[in-house]
């Protein structure tokens, strides 16, 4: 999967036809074989963009700073990418007729030491959904698959499971990395940085990352799109695709199927009602 | 440094009895905090509230917290005690324990008492937190809608009108009127129906403050109480009322016969046509679905005998708009219809009629001329048998609960087949004889004497046909045999139920339904006739089955609501609603989803002072928030927060047991 020759000549008529001020994209990081996203600001920087199975990150997080914000900004995104752009277009953070998306027909991309990702064996929607054009050739839609590391984590009991995320949470720093990759983490102020709420201190401490953590898993429950950013930003390496993951398989089995992203319009299993969501609990 | 008071009640015995109060105030004194804390035995009382109010002046209190019942019973009552003494009334902090400890855990005193402790200690921190707060002032229409103009509805529109508040009355159908038109003589006092509600039918076509708008619907409601924006379709009648004089040659000549509804189907009427001589107002209207002209464009008889040239075949529905503050809704009832009875042969022998149907034959103006007959043969019935909850408190069939008019109204149509066949009789077929009203009870017993009506206690199983006559089969309870009753005719008391489009009309207004369908009251008991939704207001059988004394008793309390929700220019609002901190929002619109009022909107406001950018935010509309805090529930970036129920405020509560 490389698609650098036509991403640039497309970049390069976008440039020339003053479609697009500034175009996201990939480029070498110049001291190994991986990559870093890029923001292009003219034609005569597109030969410095790239795309091929390295090019893992989600680019959607740069639709939120002020670098792009009420510019016509040009992208690429893959499937799970184009999932969270469905989400900034529901929720109002990006304006359609600003974008010029260039979507990819995904092979699935590779970590740092060459091996598949494990988000893209089980990717359900390795197309982009939303796109102006599209690269390489089209997929069949997959199957939902609940893996085996959250098979495992539903074999714990909730004591157990607690005490397992909390070993996990001990080595947060509480740097919020995470948060900043996060391209559905948008808010002008994030609740956990919020003096008057209490409810979160600074300390950097195992409660304090739990309670941020399962904060903010949940405030990404039923729109996480499982691309990842967050793991791969995270210095000490959590795994955080279980929390999300986690989340993802309770909202599928209970929420009529939902999934994250796949229709525009769509905002979630919490923001909708339907007669057949579950009420069990409910006293 | 927060100063609280805390006042426990022994809300007689039910507090005092299993919480014990003085434990209670014991622990409570030794919160940093709390001041002052007694207990008395009625909080509520005048002496009470004199306590609550020395206090605050006394220890200078800065918040107050009373323990006692449900803040919906007496937090008005105790916010006043507050604003008497001076005090901000949103300062005050209720601790329910009542229907959450004593009453809910009678048998463990200890326990209870403990709960009580926490419940307080939670009120305690949470009215450290607690603010000033203000009401909030929204401007009012003075204009009432009247949805339905049957006797709930005129009844209504007149008390409201008198008042001298502009009322727009819808009415579906071509009049007035309502089922009340359809009577003949009404319980306990045997008035004649039509006589009664004529006249009113009248004033309300003629009262200048009443706007009838007749054969129309709602379509629409929107904005919040005292401002609502209604949408009105008014159905094409292909007559111009303006100039229609009310002559009846249109209708004299009309070739088109179609099943009379307000007869029951029992004669016909034509296709251009006025629902009854006494409709108010009294044009006809083209049904047309049946008209010759308007199906196959062939005919127009009407409009070539109208001598004003008011029959338009072109006439489309009209939309209009109209500015209210407040709506009666007063849509009435349907009846059961009593197709799962089988085994009595409904449907399938003709002299099995419904109530309504002989009602309608015994009416002065029927279309049998006030004299019941047989539907099969036309002979008049010597024999009726009369068979009470059909539908009714049948959980097998029909519904759970009683429809509270058959019992007085079949003890009616005894009185009136006496009166009007000589020599019938009378069989009446009961569960029980509920006559729960003023001369009810007198009525049933006074007709049972005079008619010497046949009352067996029980149920039929079966209606069979030998020869021309009806054999009813039932058992009789209380000589515990089955008996055979030979009849000529046989009534159904269907049962009352809401109307189709009921719950549809309650989710275009936003007010509750319950499970049959009949809209829900804010209270049982105190606020019967207000909606959960401010400004909406029931009036009769839309809300439950009802007599026409209640119905109209109903709706003059809705008229009473309605004056008092327009004694003023502006309205007071509670202050306990949600506001949206603009420089948290992210504008991801999720509360404009979830809000159930449609209070939220959104506004674009500059990306910062002075810039050309704009950024999205949402917006509340203090007037139709109400509240309930969903907003609060889904915002991820905490930027709402509702009034009396702020972060600080809960996470006190919490941090405090």
């Amino acid at each position: 999967m490389d698609y650098t020759k036509q991403i640039q000549e497309i970049v390069a008529k976008l440039f020339a036809e003053d479609k697009i001020d500034v175009f996201a994209g990939y480029r070498m990081t110049g001291f190994d074989e991986n990559q870093v996203p890029v923001l292009i600001q003219s034609s005569g920087e597109v030969s410095r963009l790239v795309f091929n199975d390295k090019s893992v990150f989600n680019l959607c997080n740069y639709l939120k700073y002020d670098h792009t914000r009420n510019k016509r900004v040009g992208l690429v995104v893959k499937g799970c990418d184009s999932r969270s752009l469905n989400l900034l277009l529901t929720e109002g953070q990006v304006k359609r007729e600003r974008l010029y998306i260039v979507g990819i027909a995904c092979d699935g991309v590779v970590d740092e030491q060459g091996n598949k990702m494990q988000n893209c064996e089980e990717c359900m929607f390795p197309d982009a959904l939303v796109y102006d054009e599209l690269l390489g050739t089209q997929h069949p839609e997959g199957k939902y698959k609940v893996n085996s590391d959250i098979k495992e984590l539903a074999s714990k009991g909730l004591v157990e499971r607690r005490a397992y995320f909390e070993e996990i949470f001990e080595s947060c720093i509480r740097c919020n990395a995470c948060r900043h990759s996060c391209p559905l983490c948008y808010c002008t102020k994030c609740c956990i940085d919020q003096e008057t709420s209490k409810l979160y201190n600074g300390a950097n401490n195992t409660s304090s990352a739990f309670h941020a953590l399962m904060t903010w898993s949940l405030h990404l429950a039923g729109r996480c799109v499982d691309c990842r950013n967050c793991e791969k930003a995270c210095p000490s390496h959590l795994p955080l695709h279980l929390l999300h993951k986690w989340n993802e398989r309770v909202i599928y089995e209970n929420f009529q199927e939902h999934l994250s992203g796949v229709k525009e319009g769509d905002r979630g299993a919490f923001y909708k009602y339907s007669l057949q969501d579950p009420d069990d609990f409910i006293m | 440094m927060a100063r609280v008071g805390v006042f426990v009640c022994f809300c007689g015995a039910n507090i005092a009895d299993f919480v014990d109060v003085n434990q209670v105030v014991e622990e409570v004194k030794r919160i940093k905090e709390v001041k002052f804390a007694t207990n008395y035995k009625y909080m509520c009382s005048d002496p009470g509230q004199q306590q609550i109010r020395d206090a605050i002046i006394q220890y200078r209190l800065t918040s107050v917290v009373v323990a006692a019942c449900s803040p919906r019973m007496h937090e008005k009552t105790f916010r006043k005690a507050l604003f008497d003494a001076g005090m901000n009334p949103y300062l005050l902090e209720i601790a329910n324990i009542r229907e959450h400890s004593s009453w809910v855990h009678q048998k463990d005193k200890k326990a209870a008492t403990e709960k009580a402790i926490d419940l307080v200690r939670m009120a305690v921190a949470k009215s450290i937190a607690n603010e000033q707060l203000h009401e909030i002032s929204v401007p009012v229409t003075k204009r009432a809608l009247v949805i339905g103009g049957g006797i709930a509805g005129i009844q209504a529109a007149l008390d409201i009108a008198d008042a001298r508040i502009p009322v727009v009355l819808v009415e579906k159908s071509p009049s007035i009127g309502g089922k009340m038109a359809q009577l003949d003589e009404t319980f306990p006092t045997l008035d004649c129906s039509q006589c009664i509600l004529t006249p009113k039918m009248v004033d309300v076509a003629s009262h200048p403050y009443i706007e009838l708008i007749p054969y129309a619907e709602v379509l629409e409601l929107e904005g919040f109480v005292g401002n609502y924006k209604a949408k009105i379709k008014k159905k094409a009648s292909y007559v111009n009322f303006k100039t229609c004089t009310g002559c009846g040659a249109c209708w004299q000549k009309c070739p088109v016969k179609v099943p009379n509804e307000y007869n029951m189907g029992i004669d016909k009427r034509k296709a251009i046509y006025t629902p009854f001589p006494q409709a108010v107002p009294n044009k006809p209207v083209i049904d047309a679905e049946h008209c010759n002209m308007l199906t196959k464009g062939k005919c127009g008889i009407c409009a070539k005998v109208c001598e004003k040239g008011s029959i338009d075949y072109k006439m489309q529905d009209e939309i209009i708009e109209r500015e209210i503050g407040a709506v009666v809704v007063a849509t009435g009832y349907s009846l059961w219809d009593p197709k799962p009875y089988e085994e009595y042969g409904v449907g399938r022998f003709k002299d099995i009629i419904t109530s309504l149907e002989f009602e309608r034959m015994v009416s002065a103006n029927g279309p049998t001329g006030g004299v019941p007959i047989r539907p099969s043969d036309g002979q008049v019935p010597k024999n009726v048998v009369f068979i009470k909850c059909i539908g009714s408190r049948d959980e097998a069939k029909g519904i759970e609960y009683c429809s509270k008019i058959c019992c007085m109204y079949t003890t009616k149509h005894t009185i009136l087949l006496h009166h009007k066949v000589p020599g019938s009789h009378s069989y009446v077929f009961y569960m029980d004889i509920r006559a729960a009203g003023k001369g009810y009870e007198e009525f049933v017993k006074k007709a049972q004497v005079d008619t010497a009506a046949t009352y067996l206690r029980g149920r039929v199983s079966k209606i069979y046909k030998k020869g021309d006559k009806l054999i009813v089969r039932g058992e009789d309870a209380q000589i515990g045999q089955v008996v055979e009753v030979v009849a000529d005719l046989v009534v159904l008391a269907t049962a009352v139920i809401p109307n189709k489009d009921n719950p549809d009309l309650a989710r275009l207004l936003g007010v509750s339904y319950d499970k049959y369908g009949y809209m829900s009251e804010a209270h049982p008991k105190l606020r019967p006739v207000e909606t959960a939704k401010a400004g909406i207001f029931l009036a009769g059988c839309t809300q439950a089955p009802k007599d026409i004394p209640d119905t109209v008793a109903q709706a003059s309390a809705c008229a009473a609501k309605v004056c008092g929700l327009f004694s003023g220019d502006t309205m007071k609002k509670d202050p306990m609603i949600s506001s949206v901190n603009n420089e948290f929002c992210s504008g991801c619109q999720n509360c404009v989803k979830v809000c159930p009022y449609g209070a939220i909107v959104t506004e674009e406001i500059p990306m910062s002072r002075g810039s050309k950018e704009m950024r999205t935010v949402a917006k509340i509309n203090e007037g139709v928030c109400q509240g309930c805090g969903s907003c609060v529930a889904v915002c991820r970036s905490m930027a709402i927060s509702l009034a009396g129920f702020s972060d600080p405020q809960i996470i006190n509560e919490i941090v405090s047991i």
